[in-house]
């Protein structure tokens, strides 16, 4: 075929759960660009998320067709009427997609977005499974105490001693207790995976909090610049797993030791938070590379290669964008852009 | 006595440091040690550690260490590596609430004595103490 673009262009017709799975798969594709989609139904789930994103949205497909911006027009509404008509009104280079070639390429996104909400979760684990031996070490150590002292009260007659003991026990219970509620509290967070609006602030705090708890060593100074940020709107579990992510490879590429500093700041329609380490810095030909799949420098079996891929995944699925930057020796600094959420309208 | 306090002709069992922060922690081991006949000293860091073997009056006279990993200042992995290079014939049993599999086999294979997870059993404790005991012997006689 003559004259195939570098960058495709297509238009989405039906924005019902199949246009909003094709949706999101051309947007993480870097060579398609999305020139609008169209729905009778204006709430249709892909209409929403394609505001969200930015794209050109329109009820009426014929519309879009009319601005002649695209090569393809992929129909998933699975009705012969609409394809006829967009037969009938397509500029004469584009091309049509439709019936059950349409549907093919929807399962195909669907099982493509199937793997990928696996992947996230196997990226998850990996940070439950650092968290689960932070944790352990905080009890164990007053976890020893209590067995400890208790071994040796089975043979102490002193009374002042048995009681010195005792207290000790008591504390070492409480603060057990104390990090157990912390974490039950995190558990148990309302609504962590419905959207809503989420202090980007708050979530750097959270992430930071968390991540001290899953690394060895906790001799980080952590710097925090925030600005008055708008709110994000948002998953808060998704976003506190990238900021969590950031930290963590931060807190890691230092081995320890440096300084963390967070900043937001509040940038046009856009909060952008950046997370900046005093490590040993990203090779350039890595920096280039750290957003692929399974691309890991980390020893075998301590990452999995994803982190910062998904990462960018639900990033871009914001609408938001992430860069790195890094000179050798002097660390590497994250940017995340993401929209505010837009004011409720009154 | 060049090697150490510890020799078989001297009374007591043998000297043990001990670098954990949590008093409460050097506290039961402290117990459990000298009940079992051992001299106890102690650091609440690793940079409190590297001092306590340096100083004067202890040169040379600690015959086992227990060390903990995660520690503020300097963390054990820093001291452990210092201990070793400097005092390649004491040897170091870090006591660590970390269950960590990774950290406990590259410990073990830079020839730290032994891993032990908190909370520690009494008796495992005494008897990795007292193998440990035996192996600073059995190295301070070769020398």
């Amino acid at each position: 075929m003559n004259g195939v673009p570098l960058t495709l262009r297509v238009i989405i017709v039906g924005a019902g759960k199949g246009g909003a799975a094709l949706l999101e798969l051309f947007t993480r594709s870097p060579d398609v660009e999305i020139a609008g989609v169209a729905d009778v139904n204006p709430e249709a789930p892909g209409l929403r998320l394609a505001r969200n994103l930015g794209i050109r949205t329109a009820t009426d497909a014929q519309v879009l067709i009319a601005e002649d911006r695209a090569d393809l027009i992929v129909d998933v509404t699975g009705d012969p009427a609409m394809q006829s008509l967009l037969l009938q009104h397509k500029p004469s280079h584009a091309e049509v997609m439709g019936g059950t070639s349409a549907l093919l390429l929807w399962k195909l996104a669907q099982r493509e977005r199937d793997l990928r909400d696996q992947l996230i979760q196997a990226e998850k684990l990996m940070s439950i499974g650092t968290l689960a031996s932070g944790i352990a070490h905080e009890i164990n150590n007053p976890l020893y105490t209590i067995t400890g002292l208790s071994e040796h009260l089975h043979d102490e007659t002193r009374p002042e001693v048995i009681r010195e003991y005792l207290d000790e026990i008591i504390t070492a219970g409480q603060r057990i207790a104390g990090i157990v509620q912390g974490l039950n509290a995190f558990a148990r967070r309302p609504q962590a995976q419905d959207i809503g609006d989420i202090d980007l602030n708050r979530t750097l705090d959270e992430a930071v909090k968390m991540a001290r708890r899953a690394t060895v060593l906790d001799q980080v100074k952590v710097v925090t610049e925030y600005g008055a940020v708008p709110p994000i709107r948002g998953k808060a579990d998704e976003l506190l797993q990238v900021f969590l992510n950031l930290v963590t490879n931060a807190v890691q590429a230092m081995e320890g030791k440096g300084t963390l500093t967070l900043s937001t700041a509040r940038d046009d329609g856009f909060v952008q938070a950046t997370i900046q380490d005093s490590g040993p810095g990203i090779p350039h030909n890595n920096l280039t590379r750290i957003f692929d799949p399974f691309f890991t420098t980390k020893d075998q079996g301590k990452g999995t290669g994803l982190g910062l891929h998904i990462v960018r995944d639900i990033v871009t699925n914001y609408g938001g964008q992430i860069t790195a930057e890094s000179t050798l020796g002097q660390g590497a600094t994250f940017t995340v852009k993401l929209p505010a959420s837009p004011p409720l309208a009154s | 006595m060049p090697w150490g306090l510890h020799t078989k002709d001297a009374p007591g069992n043998g000297r043990v440091m001990i670098v954990d922060d949590e008093d409460t922690v050097r506290k039961v081991l402290r117990l459990t040690l000298t009940k079992a006949g051992y001299d106890v000293v102690e650091a609440d860091h690793g940079g409190k550690g590297i001092e306590t073997i340096g100083s004067d009056d202890n040169m040379l006279m600690l015959d086992v260490i227990l060390c903990d990993i995660r520690m503020p200042k300097v963390n054990g992995l820093e001291a452990i590596a210092f201990f070793q290079q400097q005092y390649p014939s004491v040897p170091i049993i870090v006591v660590t609430g970390y269950p960590d599999q990774k950290m406990a086999t590259d410990l073990l294979s830079r020839g730290v004595f032994d891993y032990l997870v908190k909370p520690v059993d009494k008796d495992k404790l005494l008897a990795t103490v007292a193998a440990a005991m035996e192996k600073r012997l059995a190295l301070r006689q070769d020398l």
